[in-house]
Order: C-alpha cells, then sequence, then structure tokens
C-alpha cells in the first residue's frame, strides 16, 4: 500500500504547490501574567496542563500547516528547548518549526513583523498567529478562501478570522475589543475601531464614504478577535514601510483601512463554526480553562487530543483524571465538575476541589479547597487552606491553614504560610538568590530588572506570608502619573482582564456597544452623519473619541501641517517636482498630520497662488506669469486625493481676500478655468453660495476683498451667460473659434478687477 | 524492533494515522478500519522478524498506538485484533502443527455446536519448510510467512470492502411488503441494507431526525432518492408512531461483548419505545464492530463526549457561562432491548455475540 499512499500525498503537494507557512508571535508583549511571566515566557504557561505554545501549535497542525515561525524573544532558550524535546521534533510529524530569536529591542508586534520582514522569512501567504492561540477552526479552509480571493484582488492582502459570540460571553475581552464594519456581502472590512473597557466607548465614528459607497453593511460588536490572520507576503513590507505601526490591529488595521494611499482591502472571515480564542490575560486564562474542559474546543479536548500528549480519562460532568492510574484520590474528598486532574497527584481526605485543574505530581492536603483555581504542576497545599480563583505556579508550597483570596497569582517556588492570608489580587514571587552577575544571562538580566524594583519596594508593604515564606510581595498597579489613558494597558482597564474582578465598581455595563451599532446603522441615510459625530462636544463622560479631532494640539498640528505644505510645496516648486511626485508627498503629509482635505485644499491653493509673482505694472507679463504657474501646478490641486471644484474657488476667494494677490484673483480664476481645474458649473454654484458673497461675516477689510472677489465672479458669470447665447448662435463656428472666444471672456472679466488691467489688457490685443 | 531503520518510514505511516485519529480527521468505523488495515499491511511488509512472537509484538506495539490515540473509535482495536488473529491462523497452518490444529478446532466445534465455513483453504502448492530463528538466514521465516501474511490482510481487507454488500444480500428475508419500518441517524450499513431490500419489497420508512447530528435528514433524502417511500419525523415523535412500526432497524457503533451496542445517540430511546410496543429491534452492522469489551462507564452513555456548540450556539454568551452541556455521541442500548444482530457473517441473537467474538479474536489480544 506504500506506492499508493506516497503517490497521493505528491499529489497533494502539487495541488499546493507551495509549503502553507505560519509564524508564532510568541511573546505578549506585555506584562499581564506577572509575576508568573518573570522566568518564563507566557506561552510556556500551562493552561489544561499543556503549555500553551503546544496549543497554538496543535491548532495550526490542524489546518495543515507544514512550516511554522516562532518568533521569541523573552526567555528565547527555554521555548527552543521545549520545542527541541517536543513531539514536532520527532520525525514524521511532518511540520518542520523554526525558533527565531528576535532582538531585546522588540517591543510590539510591529517590531515582530519588521524583523520578520527583514529575515525575508515568509515567502508567500502565511498564517500569523499568536503563541496563546487556542483554537480548533479549520484555518486552511480561511486559506483557501484568502487565496481564491487574492486570484481576483490583489489587493487583498489580509484576511482576519472572528469567532462571532454574544455581547458578553465570558471568552470576549472586554478591555481590548473592538467594532468591525463588514461588507455584508463579501465581507470585507470596511472600518475599524479598537475598544476599551475603561474608559468606556460609547460611540464609534464611521467614515461616511463606506455607508455611502456600500449599500449593505454590518456593524459588528460581538466578535471575539481570534487574532488568526491569514496575511499576504507585502504584510510585513507594509509594517517595514510604516515604522510607526506597532499593534497589529490598532495601527496597521486601522491604518491600512484608513489609508487612502495604499489602498490595500483586508477581510474578515466570520467564523459560524470551530473556536478559537486567545490567552491574553488573566481572565481569558480562566474562561478559556472552562471552554477547554467544557469541551468546547473539541476535538482539542484533554481526553481525545491533548497537546502535551497526556492521557486523561473522562468522566461524566467533565471530570478529566489522569488514565496512568497514578493519580490518588481519598475516598473522602470530592472532585466537583469541569476539573482536571494531572497524573501522581495525591488529594487527600476530604478536599474539594471545585471547577479547578490541577497540574502532575501535585498534593493537595485533608480538608483543603480549591474552588476556580488552576495549580501548575508540583504544587503542595497543605492541610485546611483555601485557594479561591488564583493561579499558583510551579512547584510552590502552601502550607497548612493557608488562605488565598480571589485573583491571586502566586509565582513559582514560593513558599507561603503556615495560617498566611494572601489578600483578593495579591501577587507574589519568589526572592531571588543573591548570585554573581556574571553568569546571569541577559534575558535573567531583563526579567530581574521589574523584579528588583518590587523587591526594593518591600519595606512599605507589609503582609503577613507565614514564617516559613521566601516570597516577597507585588505592589499593587498603581496608576502611573504618565500613564496614558487612551492606552490598552491603563491601570483602570487592566481590571478588565484580570482574573476574579467584575469591575463592577468601574460602573460599565456594556450597552453603549450593541446600541451604538444600532445607532450608527439607523443613521445611515443621513449622510452628514460623520460630521455630526465630529462635531459633537466631546466630554469624557459620553464617548471616547478616537478620532482626534477635536483638541487643542489639533490647532498646533494644523498650522504646523501648514508650514509643512509650504515648505513641500515650495520644496517642490524649486526643484521641478512632477505634479504627480508632488501630490503623493502631499498625501503622505496629510496621512501624517491627519487633517481633513478641504485644508490641503486650502493650503495648496494658497501655496499656489503665493507662487504668483506679482509683477509690476501687471499687464501681458502677469498674466503669462499666471498662466505659467497655474498650468504647471493647477491640476496639482485636483490631485490631492479629492475634487471638489467649488472648494477650491472659495479657498482660492479667501486666500486673495486676505493676500496682496487680491487684484489677481478674477486673472487667476480665469486660468483656472482654462486648464480644466474648474468648470464653468462650479463657478456658479459657488457664485450661488451664501459664504462666497460673503453675507453674515461681520463688516471688515477682508468681507470686502471677498465681496469684490464675488463680484469679479459675477462679471465672469455674465460673460459665460452671453458667451452661451453666442455659441448658441454661433454654432456653426470653429472649435478654435469657441476657445478663443472663452479666453477672451476670460480675460475681460479678469481684468475688471482690476481698471489698470483692464485698459492694458485691450491695448494689448 | 524500533531501532530497525526501516521502521522509521513505519513510524512515519503510524504516526500519521495516530494524529488523524487524535484531531478526529478521521471518523467512521468503516473508514478507520481501512485506514488502520493499510498502515498494518504497511508494518508487515516492512517489518523484520525471525519468529512468530517478533512479529506479533511488531503488530500489537502499532495496534496500541493507535488505540490509544483514539480509544473511542472501537474499530481501530477490532482491527488490529482480526489482522493478529489470521496472521496466527496462517502461522499455525503452514508451520502445520496437527496438535495446536486439531485441539483448537475441537474447542471450536464444542463452543459452535457446528463448525462455520472457517476450514482453512489448503494451501499445500509451495510447501517451504518454516524454520523459526535461523541463526543462517534470520530473514528466511519472514521471507516465506510474509506473502501467506500479506494474503491473510487482503482477505480482511476484502472483507471490509465487501461489508454492505454481503450485509445487505439477505435483507429481503427481514423486510417484507407493506412493512412500515422506523430507523435513525445515517449509517451507511442500514442505508445499503434498506435500499437492497427496496428491490424486492415495497415499504415504507420513517426516519428520525437524530438531533443534534441531524444525520437522519440525510438518510431520509438518500432513501426517498432510491424511491423507497420515506417520512421524516422528530425524535419526539418516535414513541407516539412507535404502535405503528413493524420494524425498528438501527446501526451500531461498536457490537459489546455481552451483546449490547453502542450507537448514535437517541437508538436507546427508539429502542426502549420499541421494547414497550414488542416491536422488533434489528441491528446491521459490519462484523468489523465486534468489540471485547464492555460498557462499565456510564450506564446510558458510551463516554464519547463531543462538542457542546451542535446543543448550543458559544455565541449565547449568557448561557455558555451557566450552563454546563452533554454532547454524548453514542447511547448505550443494553442488550435485552435488542432482537439480532445481522452482520455479514449472518444473523445473531444478542445472546451468541460472544462466541462470535471468541471466533473472530484470540483471547490473549483483548488487552492489546
Amino acid at each position: 500500500m506504500a506506492p499508493k499512499s506516497t503517490a497521493g500525498n505528491e499529489k497533494l503537494l502539487d495541488d499546493q504547490a507551495e509549503v502553507l507557512q505560519a509564524v508564532i508571535l510568541a511573546d505578549s508583549f506585555n506584562k499581564r501574567f506577572r509575576p508568573l511571566t518573570t522566568r518564563k515566557p507566557r506561552c510556556l504557561l500551562p493552561i489544561c496542563n499543556a503549555p500553551l505554545l503546544d496549543w497554538t501549535l496543535e491548532s495550526l497542525a490542524l489546518a495543515g500547516v507544514q512550516e511554522i515561525f516562532v518568533i521569541c524573544r523573552s526567555h528565547p532558550e527555554q521555548i527552543k528547548a521545549k520545542i527541541a524535546e517536543s513531539r514536532w521534533s520527532k520525525p514524521g510529524s511532518g511540520i518542520k518549526i523554526v525558533p527565531i530569536l528576535t532582538a531585546k529591542e522588540t517591543f510590539s508586534p510591529g517590531d515582530a513583523m519588521r524583523d520578520i520582514y527583514t529575515r525575508g522569512l515568509v515567502t508567500g501567504d502565511f498564517v500569523l498567529v499568536m503563541g496563546d492561540l487556542v483554537s480548533n477552526i479549520r484555518i486552511d479552509e480561511v486559506v483557501k478562501v484568502h487565496k481564491e480571493r487574492r486570484k481576483t484582488n490583489k489587493d487583498a492582502i489580509m484576511t482576519m478570522v472572528v469567532k462571532e459570540s454574544g455581547a458578553k460571553h465570558r471568552t470576549r475581552s472586554k478591555a481590548d475589543s473592538a467594532v468591525f464594519v463588514l461588507d455584508s456581502e463579501t465581507s470585507e472590512c470596511l472600518h475599524f475601531e479598537s475598544m476599551m473597557g475603561y474608559p468606556p466607548s460609547t460611540m464609534a465614528s464611521i467614515p461616511r464614504e463606506i455607508l455611502a459607497t456600500h449599500p449593505d453593511v454590518e456593524i459588528r460588536n460581538d466578535f471575539i478577535d481570534c487574532s488568526i490572520d491569514i496575511c499576504s507576503v507585502e504584510v510585513p513590507s507594509l509594517f517595514q514601510d510604516n515604522f510607526d505601526y506597532l499593534d497589529i490591529r490598532r495601527d496597521f488595521v486601522h491604518g491600512v483601512l484608513t489609508s487612502d494611499l495604499l489602498m490595500k482591502n483586508i477581510y474578515c472571515y466570520v467564523a459560524k463554526e470551530g473556536y478559537a480564542a486567545r490567552v491574553q490575560d488573566t481572565k481569558s486564562y480562566e474562561s478559556i480553562s472552562k471552554d477547554i474542559l467544557s469541551r468546547w474546543t473539541f476535538p482539542l479536548v484533554p481526553d481525545n487530543n491533548h497537546p502535551a500528549g497526556h492521557l486523561y480519562e473522562h468522566i461524566r460532568g467533565n471530570k478529566y483524571i489522569d488514565k496512568d492510574g497514578t493519580v490518588i484520590l481519598a475516598r473522602t474528598s470530592t472532585v466537583g465538575n469541569k476539573c482536571l486532574i494531572g497524573s501522581s497527584t495525591r488529594v487527600s481526605d476530604n478536599a474539594q476541589i471545585i471547577s479547578s485543574v490541577v497540574g502532575r505530581d501535585c498534593f493537595i492536603g485533608a480538608g483543603a479547597i480549591i474552588d476556580n483555581s488552576y495549580i501548575f504542576s508540583g504544587t503542595r497545599i497543605g492541610p485546611g487552606c483555601v485557594i479561591e480563583r488564583s493561579i499558583i505556579g510551579y512547584n510552590v508550597d502552601i502550607k497548612e491553614n493557608t488562605r488565598i483570596d480571589r485573583g491571586s497569582l502566586v509565582g513559582d517556588g514560593v513558599i507561603i504560610g503556615p495560617n498566611a492570608h494572601l489578600k483578593a489580587f495579591g501577587r507574589l514571587s519568589k526572592k531571588r538568590e543573591t548570585k554573581t552577575t556574571g553568569d546571569e544571562s541577559e534575558a535573567d538580566e531583563y526579567a530581574d530588572s521589574e523584579e528588583e524594583e518590587v523587591e526594593s519596594a518591600q519595606d512599605s508593604i507589609t503582609v503577613d506570608l507565614g514564617t516559613a515564606s521566601n516570597a516577597i510581595v507585588w505592589p499593587p498597579n498603581a496608576p502611573d502619573e504618565d500613564e496614558d489613558s487612551e492606552d490598552v494597558e491603563n491601570v483602570k482597564n487592566q481590571r478588565f482582564m484580570r482574573l476574579g474582578d467584575s469591575a463592577s465598581d468601574l460602573a460599565f455595563s456594556d450597552p453603549g456597544s450593541e446600541s451604538s451599532g444600532e445607532e450608527s446603522e439607523s443613521s445611515e441615510e443621513d449622510s452628514d452623519f460623520d460630521k455630526h459625530v465630529d462635531n459633537l462636544p466631546t466630554s469624557s463622560a459620553t464617548s471616547l473619541s478616537l478620532d482626534p479631532n477635536d483638541s487643542s494640539t489639533d490647532a498646533i498640528a494644523e498650522s504646523e501641517f501648514r508650514n509643512e505644505v509650504k515648505l513641500s510645496l515650495e520644496r517642490a516648486f524649486a526643484e521641478g517636482h512632477s505634479v504627480d511626485n508632488a501630490a503623493v508627498e502631499l498625501k503622505t503629509l496629510r496621512m501624517a498630520s491627519n487633517v481633513p482635505l478641504s485644508r490641503v485644499r486650502e493650503s495648496v491653493v494658497s501655496a499656489i497662488v503665493e507662487r504668483i509673482k506679482i509683477i509690476d505694472g501687471g499687464g501681458v507679463t502677469q498674466r503669462q506669469e499666471i498662466a505659467n504657474v497655474v498650468s504647471r501646478w493647477g491640476p496639482l490641486i485636483n490631485k490631492i486625493g479629492g475634487v471638489d471644484m467649488v472648494e477650491t474657488v472659495t479657498a482660492l476667494q479667501a486666500h486673495c481676500a486676505s493676500s496682496e494677490r487680491l487684484p489677481l484673483f478674477g486673472q487667476i480664476l480665469a486660468a483656472l478655468y482654462q486648464n480644466d481645474i474648474i468648470e464653468e458649473d462650479d463657478i456658479r454654484e459657488w457664485h450661488q453660495a451664501a459664504t462666497s458673497q460673503g453675507l453674515g461675516l461681520s463688516p471688515s477689510v477682508r468681507t470686502d476683498n471677498i465681496k469684490k472677489c464675488w463680484e469679479i465672479g459675477s462679471r465672469m458669470i455674465q460673460q459665460f451667460d452671453e458667451q452661451s447665447d453666442d455659441s448658441e448662435n454661433e454654432s456653426g463656428e470653429e472649435e478654435g473659434g469657441t476657445e478663443d472666444e472663452d479666453e477672451e471672456g476670460g480675460e475681460e472679466s479678469d481684468s475688471s478687477a482690476d481698471e489698470d488691467d483692464e485698459e492694458e489688457d485691450e491695448e494689448d490685443e | 524492533m524500533a531501532s530497525d531503520p526501516q521502521s522509521t518510514a513505519n513510524q512515519r505511516i503510524v504516526e500519521d494515522l495516530v494524529s488523524r485519529l487524535r484531531r478526529r480527521q478521521l471518523v467512521g468505523s468503516r473508514a478507520t478500519a481501512l485506514e488502520t488495515l493499510l498502515v498494518l499491511r504497511q508494518v508487515v511488509s516492512k517489518a523484520r522478524f525471525s519468529n512468530i512472537d517478533q512479529l506479533v509484538n511488531v503488530i500489537r506495539i502499532v495496534g496500541r498506538r493507535l488505540v490509544e490515540a483514539q480509544p473511542k473509535e472501537h474499530s481501530v482495536g477490532n482491527t488490529v485484533r482480526k489482522v493478529l488473529h489470521h496472521i496466527r491462523e496462517e502461522y499455525h497452518t503452514a508451520s502445520e502443527r496437527p496438535t495446536v490444529q486439531s485441539s483448537f478446532s475441537i474447542a471450536k466445534f464444542v463452543l459452535q455446536g457446528q463448525p462455520r465455513k472457517q476450514t482453512p483453504i489448503p494451501r499445500s502448492e509451495t510447501r517451504v519448510p518454516l524454520k523459526e530463528n535461523d541463526p543462517d538466514d534470520p530473514d528466511s521465516f519472514a521471507r516465506v510467512l510474509k506473502p501467506v501474511l500479506m494474503e491473510a490482510i487482503q482477505d480482511v481487507f476484502d472483507e471490509l470492502e465487501t461489508v454492505y454488500d454481503n450485509i445487505s444480500k439477505n435483507a429481503k428475508d427481514h423486510i417484507h411488503s407493506d412493512e412500515i419500518i422506523l430507523t435513525l441517524g445515517m449509517s451507511r450499513t442500514v442505508q445499503s441494507f434498506l435500499k437492497s431490500a427496496a428491490h424486492y419489497r415495497n415499504y415504507t420508512v420513517i426516519v428520525a431526525e437524530t438531533a443534534p447530528s441531524y444525520g437522519g435528514r440525510e438518510m431520509a433524502a438518500s432513501l426517498s432518492s432510491a424511491g423507497i417511500s420515506t417520512f421524516l419525523v422528530p425524535d419526539s415523535s418516535i414513541y407516539a408512531l412507535m404502535s405503528r412500526v413493524n420494524k425498528v432497524i438501527l446501526g451500531a457503533h461498536a457490537i459489546l461483548a455481552n451483546g449490547g451496542m453502542f450507537a448514535t445517540s437517541g437508538s436507546l430511546l427508539a429502542a426502549t419505545a420499541a421494547r414497550s410496543y414488542s416491536t422488533p429491534v434489528v441491528v446491521c452492522a459490519g462484523q468489523f464492530k465486534l468489540t471485547p469489551l464492555w460498557n462499565l462507564y456510564h450506564e446510558y452513555g458510551a463516554l464519547d463526549f463531543g462538542d457542546p456548540s451542535a446543543v448550543l450556539g458559544f455565541e449565547e454568551g449568557d448561557l455558555v457561562d451557566k450552563v454546563d452541556v452533554v454532547n454524548p455521541y453514542y447511547d448505550y442500548v443494553r442488550p435485552e432491548l435488542l432482537d439480532v444482530f445481522i452482520t455479514n457473517y449472518g444473523d445473531h441473537p444478542p445472546s451468541s455475540i460472544y462466541r462470535l467474538l471468541k471466533e473472530t479474536y484470540d483471547d490473549e489480544d483483548n488487552e492489546l
């Protein structure tokens, strides 16, 4: 049978043509699990007695990934060792795993992506996941969909996998969620806005164009973002180009979707079946543990396909006991529903274990109560201890009658007790042995810097941890003065990620998330919706505006922007750039300082007007000058990213009214008209507008000037009217002739602006 | 044996099957049985051995690995047992040990009352003396035995290939005209059984939907496309309809040593309802589903629980936190509730399953 099966394999390979690659970012880039993660990376924390990384690898293996790059930053040697000894490195696993060590300076997923780019790791479409993923979603199907889409649309660079859940799902992070705006038909992600638990977000601003261009949109705030992305090969290079992208969602996705330069599309894959979630904080650690024990991750469950290869016996009530027969449960002990007990663990008389995970080689003393807790291997829990909703590290020794309240994290090797009481949300780690600094590895130094801080702060904290304790207490997260409340890692927001913290005192229920979605949907017809939202006074109580259009900093930004535009155009003028290049430069500037298009237009118009030299005596030379400048640079006005001719005229008027080039208004207008930068209808429209007539403005020199400009405009329109009569009369006339007349008409209207000019014009002719 | 260079190739195909079993990428009794057989054939053809014990050991190691990978798919273990049984049989025939042969057959004779068509076909054409543990030529044993073994495995393979036909060939003797048959779930065996009966008889089938897998819908569509008059009913109405049903025909996931069976969830409901109306319950199953195991764990379930999402959507966020959902794949149906098993080896009452087991497998293999 051998030849047949290998032939089948070969055929399969031919079909796929290329190896499916995956990249695991095996670093969390945050410190939510401290102190559990001081001496080991987060991806090696066990969940249901198997390291997170194994769950991730299994999820990828399920999808038929053949080559996996594991990007590690902190404690890379441990990850390397783990991969080397795991069953994946054995022959026959069919998967090649390459650990990649990245620099210590990699502080964000964005940095890691740039590293991927510089190393040139990926050769085709790849799967990007985090090292803390638990999933049974058929990623290969998503890849298929992605590739299919790429065939028709080269700009579809990424597909994000999201999982539907209710708004209040235990596995859905409140602290770090997002609003997705999707096209219902193509499931293209049109807009992405991240949300936080604190400050609560009650509003999402959705760009008007999205509603205008897509008849059916879905606004969803009930997705679990699984952080499974199918990326095309250009994704790392986009990170390279945009060095300020840090987070994949908040910066990259948001950046790509809001950019009108990149013209790339991102799609969503809403997983109807399957399970996927990330262990991104202690709270999700708990909920994902429970999901695994309740078999939502099937077939990735302890009794069927345990990633670490342990064999568990599944007993009614979702109890899992190691199969090798070394677990000793005392007759009077009780093991409740949804429990997992590793091999060689002993549970003594009258001990109670309720919805908890107990590692291997643990000892649970008589009468101890373990309630909703996660106990890693090798830990000893003395008689009479009570542990509630906490995570206890490896080889911890909790001596008798110790009480550990909810939300506590106890680091590896800690000894507590006897008779100690750890208050809720306490964090303990083992006191470091004094080592000679010489043999400490770099990783240790890095990890220890924070520990040192904690240690030095010990004097100020007095908690009774019992006589035999070797623990140091981590202070509760104090709000930093320089803490940016916009950051996801802000202290209050972190409370939403904390195990056992209902955060109910933050007075947050999730009403905004649902209603705001509906609200925005109902306003679909309201074309002014976007502006409307932007103009709302954004008091912190009602809205977290992610749209930074509203503070005083913007004024500064704007003036800076004007200045930049001026400089950029001056450079362009001086160096004779092509119009296209100048336009690209302006677009980039606009992106960088995030100003509305109208500002750019104003700036460009004024820069061009300023470019025109005032020639003493005016006349032909002046007209020549205007024609030159406008024909050379005029097209730029319509290339900055949108065409709005009326606005152009208004901007011109506004600029001329407060500039010494007021006399040139008519001529410039005519020149613009001749160069097809503005059209007759637009001039008429402008002319109708109240603002252009200077109505409602307080009388001043400027207002007068505006009125003057308007009058010039009126004269021009008169000419148009006459011309149209003319052309109707002389419909048989040659084209050249009409053009001539057009020109003449333009000139005449110009000249009426200034009598001198007019005279000279006439002389000229 | 594991250090053998050839065994790395073996290991790869074994591991490949193991991971597919673990990930449940391979489901269904017959499909797994076939895949297991393919792997075993490969292993036997590559294995190096100089006596029968080594060979048996190699197969057992592989078998244990596969069974551990998916203890709930009983047909894996059954196939391994069956292959071991055949190998021993061939070995005894080849080595011509009359003592073993005769004592074996007498025991069988007593046990069975009447010998089945198990009489080994005489293979006397190329009788090479079989020499175990030959120090000069350690491979000679393997060289002689291998072709015979491959043939034996091929026999098992053929049996699996033709299992549906063999089961359904007697279908017309079980289903009579104008009968109303109740079935549930999607079982290939039952499907071919009913379709083959439809060639001779005109009868009606009621198919229960079989939540949460809703295999019944597929079954109903398939039967009605074959021209059988078919009704699809919800599971809840099984009892109500039972008074009109002449016969219940079920598929099995595994037939247990006591004559009970594991079958798709809902089978117990149907069997119990049938009992209260004394409606006969007929089980159609391939012989590879015979499992030398007892149901030790749950009174009603088979210890194989699936994913709760089929019952309760994961998007019901509030409920997920508060409700424990149990979604068993299989029911355990007690032997008292069943009337007859129709296998490719003929028809058997539940009470004689133990005998069939003894015939099919060797006792020493019950625990791999």
